[in-house]
């Protein structure tokens, strides 16, 4: 059997481990992380070996990255999520040029050339406002599911005027709205909108090139994506994984390179 | 930015606004009625100007006049300078240099059209500012980094020594659109003979710049005509303020955006002063039958820093409708020696004196330096002749029951220290809210969302009685 | 790194100021490098900047500073508010920023509700924002009135040979520096950024002369170890750092900075005082002519010329441009630096961070570690 690449990725709120085999994709896992990292790493891998019928044992190369990279006990190397994200993204749409990574804590904007390696890349991490953080605690001030609010958009009526510069005034502004009678739908659409405002800054700053992609949890919701859209002139082309394992699967592919003597 | 949004420049949409509304308010209010429906967005604040009577009316067109001079400047062979809002325009004019005020125009966009503002304020940041970048510039700014507007041919700053967010802002466009800068630097005190020296020199440097700029000289006959004008207008805006002392205030509340939109467009033109006279004309009326200028006055409230512009005046009015007189800012305090807060503290105020050139460029360089902030803001606001001091002493004579602050988030020297100056106000018995809300940026703090907290602090403190909001919009 | 060198960047009350106290001297507190030291050490005094490396909450700095304030000056402020600034017998407070002038109120403010954290000497200085020959008269005249500020209080008379003698003092070290900064260009890399910063720094913690002697001898055993770092080369620009571990967080991926324009770095030292002629107008000439720092409005042109040089001399593989959060002055201006330094084929990576006990490491590492790879290609 050819020896098997993997990737692990380490956030702070979800583990994601992918398998690959000469270019193909045998298990992908994400679950929360709810210990430390080292266990969480474990644990993904071990869900994801299992799927793919192979013991930890016929890993040949495991690359990690994510913020708890460093701290994965059976990683051979370590590369930045943001080059992962890369990576990964190219990997699975060979057009893609810009790739926005909206996760829980951070958004990532990075620029890649046709080899999928880094151009030019911008973070925001200093506030909550334009992570998923921002969607997590407007979802459960509404009512519904982090799936629930991006549908929200599409039944809007009416544009709302949003607190959306910071995540804690907004919270108050929602319960405000609510009080008012607004409509959740109406307040919905109004926070993607929001969300979706701050990460197009980012992007704007770096200049988006197509093919545009996007990666991470957010990238569920359908209302932040087409206000993306709308914002930016342009298609958010879909890839055909689940979002929130782009990293891990860069990693993996890193890791394949390395076992066929890449890098 | 949108590309809808790029389809016309934002200073040609904007005069293209104010064209249009001179035109509704020139007709019947039947016109008036009929036109509304179709540009919606514009009616509370159409209502709100119009509802102003002759000086509405007269700053709509002074408006829309200055936006077609900013248009048509290159056309006529003139020069754009780009200015804070402190830096008073009585001297471009006197060289026949075109004002473009950025936080004037910033103000006027978020109080009138909510479509494109976010995106120009963003579009800043997109090019290099920081998000936490004071907003008072960039609603405009980012129109001109965009190319959306008429390019300046230079920048004048007035602002290093006293903001350095403003500072900041202007010097970014110079560097950004390499487009030549001429600050003009205050030290930290007013009125000892180094600093008056200080500036002195620093302004004739600055006319020397703009001499230069624009290849025009100052002539006595031209600067004595602005600063006569001026003079004109000084003693009207101190008229005006010493009504305001009344109880109840005859001068409407939104008088005191007008007071200093007329100080920072048409400083020295014959606009600013028409514009003046027919308000102190409706002030003296509402004086005359002991009327309160917004109909009721249930309290009287100080926002010791600055107002707030969106969306559509609705600050404006619920002040209006809620019967609370606005009776000042520190926008609307310009410090001639005739004003009825500087009576007893002369020293610190300017006069004009047209005596020959030197006399009249020393009044423009008294006057420039105590323009609002410039004055207050340049050194500890403990210090004499500063932000405590001058707070104090307008609230105390314009009988103040209640004091405000409000800003923007990007006011590093005022954030400082706000908590000190209102823990030394609330000592001196002057209930003191501190809000924050963005007077720019509407998705900071939603405009209902602090006048909410207003009305709670009125109710909580129990100012004078208040039982509450009776309009919310 | 050498421990006489960790202690005064680690510890605020560090040997050289103890012992300094302990034999009766006098110590005062500035906050920026657009302060005359000179003046201060030359009436006997032991000038020291202030730094909040020690800080571990900003609980007093946010009580009187508002929220959205750069964290620096709320550290420092913290740390005086704790006590930890008990051995200061005066302090200047500078108008370097916004954020750092209403230093000067806060601190009072403070000490009316925690007593005795006010310095007996507490004095405002204030610098013009521009060069012109007006503005160095209003400088000279001001920092006159400092000086004889200092020699009241203080009870000490500052004659010229006094200022001339500090003047020279203080030019041996920056000169010490300057060399310090050619070795750290050289292609085998002989010290680390961390490790040359840390001197930049424990320098503004002690008696100048004392630092010029240990910087004497630390540069002769550079010369004589060695040694080699290896690493992509950085040049670190941007807001003020006053503790080594953010540079390390950086280095620790795999980069060594060679050169930066920092003020606790070569802003402090780059151009010297002139010896000669009237030593206050001299020192005025040199803080005023001083346009490293984005304060200094409209000469973006300069520090631009400034920073692609050093950047070309030092043989980067690219450029950090970094800033605290709510530092708008450094902020704003990187975005332009990077377009222009990029244009010129230097790579530049903007990243703005939390200073203090807020400072996130594991975010730095990210944006370093990625920034590292596109440089490795």
């Amino acid at each position: 059997m050819d020896r098997i690449a993997a990737g692990c990725d380490i956030g702070s709120l979800t583990a994601k481990a992918v398998i690959l085999n000469d270019g193909r994709v045998l298990a992908a896992r994400i679950i929360d992380v709810k210990s430390r990292p080292e266990e969480a790493a474990r644990s993904v891998m071990d869900l994801a070996l299992a799927d793919a019928g192979l013991s930890r044992e016929t890993l040949g190369c495991c690359v990690g990255t994510g913020y708890g990279g460093k701290q994965i006990p059976f990683a051979d190397e370590v590369v930045s999520e943001i080059a992962c994200h890369g990576r990964g993204a190219r990997w699975l749409l060979p057009s893609a040029r810009t790739v926005i990574d909206i996760g829980g804590q951070d958004c990532k904007v990075v620029k890649i050339d046709k080899e999928g390696k880094i151009v030019k890349f911008i973070t925001n991490d200093k506030c909550a406002a334009g992570t998923g953080r921002f969607l997590d605690v407007m979802a459960k001030l509404l009512g519904v599911t982090l799936g629930e609010l991006g549908e929200l958009s599409a039944r809007a009526k009416k544009p709302l005027t949003f607190a959306s510069t910071c995540t804690v005034w907004a919270q108050a502004e929602v319960i405000h709205k609510l009080n008012d009678g607004e409509t959740v739908e109406d307040i919905g659409g109004a926070i993607n909108e929001a969300m979706a405002n701050r990460v197009v800054i980012m992007v704007n700053t770096i200049g988006a090139e197509a093919d545009v992609c996007i990666t991470g949890g957010v990238s569920k919701n359908v209302g932040v994506v087409k206000a993306m859209e709308k914002l930016l002139g342009l298609r958010i082309k879909k890839l055909r994984v689940d979002p929130q394992v782009v990293g891990a699967l860069g990693a993996a592919i890193v890791a394949q390179e390395k076992l066929k003597g890449g890098r | 930015m949108r590309s809808v949004l790029k389809e016309y420049n934002f200073d040609w949409r904007f005069w293209s606004i104010l064209d249009n509304a001179c035109k509704m308010f020139d007709g019947t209010p039947k016109e008036f009625q009929h036109t509304v429906p179709y540009a919606p967005a514009f009616r509370e604040t159409s209502e709100k100007i119009l509802g102003l009577g002759e000086p509405g009316l007269k700053l709509v067109k002074g408006t829309a006049r200055y936006m077609e001079n900013i248009l048509k400047a290159h056309e006529r062979g003139r020069k754009i300078a780009l200015i804070t809002y402190n830096c008073s325009p009585a001297i471009l004019y006197a060289l026949d240099i075109v004002p473009y005020c950025l936080e004037g125009l910033s103000a006027f966009y978020a109080s009138t059209w909510k479509m494109g503002i976010s995106e120009s304020l963003d579009y800043c940041c997109e090019v290099g500012f920081t998000e936490t970048s004071c907003s008072g510039q960039r609603v405009a700014l980012g129109s001109i980094l965009a190319g959306l507007s008429e390019r300046p041919d230079l920048i004048l700053c007035s602002t290093p020594g006293v903001c350095d967010s403003n500072a900041n802002s202007f010097a970014f466009a110079s560097a950004y659109l390499d487009i030549p800068f001429c600050q003009m630097d205050y030290p930290p005190t007013l009125v000892d003979e180094a600093a008056n020296e200080y500036q002195r020199a620093d302004f004739r440097r600055m006319i020397t710049f703009l001499e230069e700029q624009s290849g025009n000289k100052l002539e006595p006959d031209k600067l004595r005509e602005i600063c006569e004008e001026m003079a004109r207008q000084d003693e009207l805006i101190c008229e005006i303020q010493e009504l305001q002392r009344l109880i109840p205030s005859p001068v409407p509340g939104v008088y005191n955006l007008l007071l200093y939109d007329i100080k920072v467009l048409f400083s020295g033109v014959p606009e600013g002063t028409e514009i003046l006279e027919a308000m102190l004309a409706v002030a003296k009326d509402n004086a005359a039958r002991g009327v309160a200028g917004d109909g009721e006055e249930r309290l009287r409230g100080m926002f010791f820093y600055i107002d707030h512009y969106c969306i559509s005046m609705k600050y404006w009015r619920w002040l209006e409708k809620n019967g609370i007189s606005h009776i000042g800012t520190m926008m609307t305090d310009f410090w001639q020696v005739d004003a009825p807060y500087a009576k007893g503290r002369e020293i610190e105020g300017y006069t004009i004196d047209t005596g020959n050139m030197d006399a009249m460029i020393d009044s423009l360089v008294g006057q420039t330096s105590r323009m609002p902030m410039i004055k207050q803001i340049r050194g500890p606001y403990d210090a004499p002749h500063m932000w405590l001091d001058d707070t104090v002493g307008v609230a105390k004579l314009m009988k103040a029951d209640f004091l405000a602050y409000m800003g923007t988030m990007g006011c590093r020297n005022t954030w400082g220290m706000v908590k000190l100056i209102a823990r030394d106000l609330e000592k001196l018995d002057f209930p003191t809210l501190i809000l924050y809300a963005d007077s720019f940026d509407n998705r900071v703090e939603p405009v209902d969302t602090f006048l909410g907290k207003i009305d709670e602090f009125l109710r909580v403190r129990r100012i004078r009685g208040w039982e509450g909001a009776r309009w919310t919009g | 790194m050498r421990e006489e060198i960790n202690e005064a960047v680690t510890t605020l009350h560090n040997r050289y100021v103890r012992q300094w106290k302990a034999q009766g001297g006098k110590v005062v507190g500035y906050p920026c490098s657009y302060v005359p030291e000179e003046i201060i050490y030359a009436g006997g005094l032991l000038p020291f900047r202030l730094r909040a490396v020690e800080a571990q909450s900003t609980s007093i700095g946010d009580t009187y500073f508002g929220p959205v304030i750069c964290s620096f000056p709320k550290c420092i402020l913290q740390l005086a508010g704790e006590g930890k600034y008990g051995f200061l017998d005066g302090a200047i407070i500078c108008n370097g920023c916004d954020s750092m002038r209403r230093l000067d109120e806060c601190w009072r403010k403070a000490s009316e509700d925690y007593e005795g954290i006010l310095p007996a000497y507490f004095a405002y200085f204030a610098v013009p924002h521009k060069v012109e020959d007006y503005s160095l008269k209003w400088f000279t005249g001001h920092m006159r009135a400092f000086k004889e500020g200092i020699e009241g209080h203080f009870d000490v008379r500052i004659t010229d040979d006094d200022l001339h003698r500090a003047i020279r003092e203080y030019n041996r070290g920056r000169l010490f520096l300057q060399k310090l900064d050619e070795l750290r260009i050289a292609d085998d890399v002989p010290i680390s950024g961390a490790e040359a910063t840390a001197i930049v720094i424990a320098g503004t913690g002690m008696p100048r002369d004392i630092f010029n002697d240990l910087l004497e001898g630390i540069l002769e055993q550079i010369g004589s170890e060695k040694r080699k770092i290896e690493g992509k080369r950085l040049l670190l620009a941007g807001s003020v750092i006053d503790d080594v571990s953010l540079i390390e967080v950086i280095e620790g991926a795999g980069a060594v900075v060679v050169a930066d324009t920092l003020c606790f770095g070569s802003r402090s030292y780059v151009d010297l005082v002139d010896e000669t002629g009237d030593p206050i107008e001299a020192l005025a000439r040199r803080y005023l002519n001083h346009s490293f720092c984005p304060r200094m409005f409209g000469y973006y042109r300069d520090r631009l010329r400034y920073i692609a040089e050093r950047a070309r001399r030092a043989k980067v593989d690219g450029v950090i441009l970094q800033n605290i959060r709510f530092c708008d002055l450094h902020g704003s201006e990187h975005g332009i630096f990077e377009r222009d330094l990029e244009a010129q084929g230097i790579p530049c990576m903007r990243m703005e961070r939390e200073y203090g006990p807020l400072a996130e490491e594991g975010r730095i590492q990210m944006r370093v570690d990625a920034f590292l790879e596109r440089l490795r290609g």
